[in-house]
């Protein structure tokens, strides 16, 4: 079980990085270093948390479950908005993104 | 009509998604990843063998069933065994052996804590009142007659390994016994009890004239070590009726463990005695320190281990078969300490202090709990059967082993500011003092509660 799951945690989280590569690199090299660095401490908080929240709810730690779900999905949200933002996902027009639908 | 295969839109969307080469490469990877894992699972026991020897942290000789020290993840130096220092105690004068008359049990047997904790403690009231501990407690009782615990060596010296082998060996056949952890150590003189306590019925009438002196100095102690259960201690307040059981369950086995370990070290043509909770001749605290199984906890008496707190009962072997001893351990829990003081919180008779620091008590150093409050608790409790509330509460011993709480014990034994990082988180995610119902399997009998009525 432990092995599957760290082999599916390693699928996501390079499958993560081939979805986001196209986008991530910018014309300036800090913005691509924060997509990246975004992207890391999105995908380890994201993976703590569930983890976290897993093992506490399955041993029945009801208030370190319900704090957990507040603070590392909460946090976890707030990076993917920040992230999917800065890649383009959020808040950028179709028509930035693909000019070829003026055709 | 937009066709997104033509044009720019066709290749943008083409890079945006993952084709079917790169996933393979992504699966491979993550596979290769995994499969290192599982090869290191399966490596040939030497080579395994040869990994473990080379990463794990070992005090005194390596067992062969438990090659490392399991310290659940916090980080542990290896200390002192001296006039100055038991481990992280400072020693500050002469420590004086004690009579076992005067422990707090013993105190309130004689009637020192009053009539109510007299009545409670008498023939163990508090633990026999109810039922399955009463049962538990019978079965200890049943060790405590000293042919149990002490006797003649055979008068036949056997050929024995050299001392890190035989050490090694004692080890293996604690674990095998089903030992939870085991220590060695070098058995601090004034651990000894100055006296055996006479009869309960002697202690009753408040007379100590026939108290057995303790003559006994041996050079080597081994200390047995079991969890008195997780999961139990989630469902329990700590002060419920299965409280003293959880004692019981350590004791009793801890005790058979000494039994057997010092019968055994007898027919091997050695000098063996066992000490357990119903026929001890030494305190348990300082033994435990000497043999690198804990540092002494704010409680004042209760020695803590880094991976099982103070949720443990210990039992010893005294002896003088040539042996290798451990060295004490410190992993920071006297910084711990200092700035919790969660048991303090907790504590429902007001035992245990908030102060910052130590003081002295017969010749040594350590927080100045009231032990009086704690025994007229624990033997008049009419919630339950005894007490364990602050071992229940303590961060260092209040949940399951997992990987966040490895990481968060190697933070706690890091000094004073990241215990009070710790304590706070420990605080925040309400580790400690929660009950959990799905574990509740054992039965209450309210009724028997009380004090007995003659
Ligand atoms: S056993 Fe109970 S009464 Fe005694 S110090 Fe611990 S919490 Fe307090
Ligand atoms: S609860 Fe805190 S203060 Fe009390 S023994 Fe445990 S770590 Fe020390």
């Amino acid at each position: 079980m432990g092995t599957i799951l760290v082999f599916l945690a390693g699928i996501l989280f390079l499958a993560g990085i081939l979805f986001i590569k196209p986008r991530a690199k910018q014309d300036l090299k800090w913005k691509t270093v924060v997509n990246w660095v975004l992207y890391v401490l999105w995908y380890a908080i994201t993976g703590i948390g569930i983890s976290f929240i897993y093992i506490n709810s399955s041993v029945g730690h009801v208030k370190a479950t319900s704090t957990a779900i507040f603070l590392f999905l909460g946090l976890s949200l707030v990076i993917a908005i920040i992230l999917a933002r800065l890649l383009g996902f959020l808040g950028k027009t179709r028509k930035e993104i693909n000019p070829s639908i003026k055709a | 009509m937009v066709r997104f295969s033509d044009g720019e839109g066709s290749q943008q969307d083409q890079k945006f998604r993952m084709n079917r080469r790169k996933f393979l490469k992504a699966g491979a990877a993550s596979a290769l990843t995994a499969g290192m894992v599982g090869a290191m699972k399966a490596l040939p026991a030497e080579a395994a063998e040869a990994a473990a020897n080379a990463t794990g942290v070992q005090n005194g000789a390596k067992s062969k069933l438990h090659p490392t020290a399991d310290y659940g993840g916090a980080g542990v130096k290896f200390v002192e065994h001296n006039d100055q220092w038991l481990g992280t105690t400072k020693i500050v004068g002469n420590i004086k052996n004690i009579h076992e008359g005067d422990t707090g049990f013993s105190q309130a047997n004689r009637g020192k804590y009053g009539p109510d904790a007299q009545k409670g403690y008498y023939h163990y009231h508090f633990v026999m009142k109810h039922p399955f501990n009463g049962a538990i407690a019978s079965f200890a009782l049943s060790l405590a007659p000293d042919f149990m615990v002490s006797g003649i060596p055979s008068p036949q010296k056997l050929r024995i390994p050299d001392p890190e082998q035989m050490s090694q060996h004692i080890k293996d056949c604690a674990y095998f016994l089903r030992a939870d952890e085991v220590g060695i150590g070098k058995m601090p003189p004034y651990a000894y009890y100055s006296h055996k306590a006479p009869s309960q019925d002697d202690l009753i009438k408040d007379d100590l004239s026939n108290s057995v002196p303790v003559t006994e100095r041996l050079p080597y102690v081994i200390v047995v070590m079991i969890d008195q259960h997780l999961e139990t201690m989630l469902a329990s307040t700590g002060y419920d009726g299965i409280s003293a059981a959880q004692s019981m369950r350590s004791y009793h086995t801890t005790g058979v463990i000494s039994v057997i370990l010092a019968n055994y070290i007898r027919n091997l043509g050695y000098n063996a005695r066992a000490h357990h909770f119903t026929n001890y001749a030494a305190v348990m605290a300082p033994c435990i320190m000497a043999a690198g199984l804990g540092e002494l906890s704010r409680t004042g008496d209760c020695v803590a281990h880094p991976r099982l707190g103070f949720r443990h009962k210990v039992a010893a072997v005294t002896t003088d078969l040539p042996l290798v001893p451990d060295k004490p351990i410190d992993f920071g829990l006297l910084d711990f300490c200092r700035v919790c003081g969660k048991c303090a919180d907790n504590c429902p008779s007001g035992a245990i202090t908030h102060d910052k620091d130590m003081v002295e008590y017969n010749g040594y150093l350590r927080w100045n709990s009231n032990f009086q409050k704690c025994t007229e608790f624990r033997v008049t409790n009419k919630d339950g059967s005894s007490c364990g509330r602050c071992m229940k509460v303590c961060p260092w011993d209040s949940k399951e082993q997992s990987w966040f709480h490895t990481a968060g014990t190697w933070i706690g034994s890091k000094g004073e500011a990241s215990s009070r990082l710790l304590k706070q988180i420990d605080d925040m995610f309400g580790y400690g003092d929660e009950q959990i119902e799905k574990y509740k399997w054992w039965l209450e009998w309210p009724e028997r509660y009380g004090l007995p009525t003659n």
